[in-house]
């Protein structure tokens, strides 16, 4: 079950370093922020992941579609 | 442009590489964990603070510089974002009613007259979030003062008040019906709350336990301090970042 979390872990956060869409990237990091919740619950500490679930898929999600809505949706490449 | 590209991937896979390379190392050792401190805690940390919930005696009793630290970064960094946010405005017209001037400010949706969050609107996420932003504050609450028994603390139910608050603002219809979503009563309530915080850890002092020493320790309540921070501290940052997230959405600040 571990192993399973922490593969899909590492995989959104690469998908979040090479995907060209801005919006799904965010998605990507608001469900790495659910996966590492769930396995904190799992290894009992029950705090922490409140914290995460909480500022990591909650509170940075919104900040990040707010700064994504008054740019560019788009990755772009020659920058 | 395709060269370019090309470097970037490659430098993303060297720099995933070199990462595994530092790590590997640390995750493949078989040091045995210290447990000096852990034994301490456990035969200690009920007694000496009172709580039961041993995370909370640590980051509200012995480590509480530690949290004063958090307290103020975030501080600074509500700080910042708010000066960033009215930079924006000042980048803005005032807002008339030829088309263009309004392109231009719903882009930068922040005072009254220029939002645009109205008009993403939908009936389904009123209703909604009007419904269970009052349940979101009263768990966030819960969360934050039951921080010594169970799960939670203040940092954690600050940040569930906040969403609350952000809820109660999106779900209201009309504009500040509910004074906590209004914008000067949380930055009231915030300099209260911090100036609370700084009098709670010089309390100490009085009674000879020092700064952020805990002046109940020789009562039989000590976990009347703790209890006292969460709220405190709770309070503040529940009442920053709720702040900051209605100054977002495009609340009049």
């Amino acid at each position: 079950m571990i192993i399973i979390m922490l593969v899909l872990i590492v995989i959104l956060a690469l998908y979040s370093l090479i995907g060209r869409d801005l919006l799904h990237v965010v998605i990507a990091m608001s469900a790495i922020s659910l996966i590492c919740a769930l396995l904190f619950v799992l290894l009992d500490a029950p705090d922490v992941a409140i914290t995460e679930a909480a500022v990591g898929a909650g509170v940075s999600t919104v900040i990040y579609v707010w700064a994504l809505r008054h740019t560019r949706r788009r990755d772009d490449d020659n920058t | 442009m395709t060269t370019r590209r090309w470097l970037n991937g490659a430098g993303t896979w060297l720099a995933i590489i070199a990462l595994a390379v530092i790590l590997a190392p640390i995750f493949l050792s078989a040091t045995p964990w210290p447990t000096v401190a852990r034994d301490y805690l456990q035969q200690q940390g009920t007694a000496d603070s009172g709580a039961i919930n041993l995370v909370s005696a640590i980051y509200l009793g012995y480590r509480v510089f530690d949290t004063f630290g958090e307290t103020i970064v975030l501080l600074v960094a509500i700080l910042g974002t708010m000066g960033l946010l009215s930079q924006l405005e000042h980048l803005v017209e005032p807002a008339q009613n030829d088309q263009k001037a309004l392109e231009t400010t719903s882009r930068f949706a922040l005072a009254q007259e220029k939002r645009r969050s109205h008009t993403l609107r939908t009936h389904l996420l009123e209703v909604v979030t009007g419904k269970v932003g009052p349940i979101v504050l009263l768990f966030g609450f819960y969360v934050m003062l039951y921080g010594h028994i169970s799960p939670g603390g203040g940092f954690q139910g600050g940040v569930i008040v906040a969403s609350g608050i952000v809820f109660l603002s999106l779900g209201n219809p009309q504009e500040g019906s509910f004074g906590i979503s209004r914008p000067q009563v949380l930055i009231r309530l915030e300099i209260l709350a911090f100036f609370t915080l700084i009098v709670i850890f010089s309390s100490g002092l009085i009674t000879g336990s020092g700064f952020f020493g805990n002046p109940l320790a020789d009562t039989p309540f000590p976990v009347a301090h703790i209890v006292l921070l969460n709220a405190v501290i709770g309070l503040k940052v529940g009442m920053s970042i709720g702040f900051m997230c209605i100054a977002m959405m495009g609340e009049r600040t």
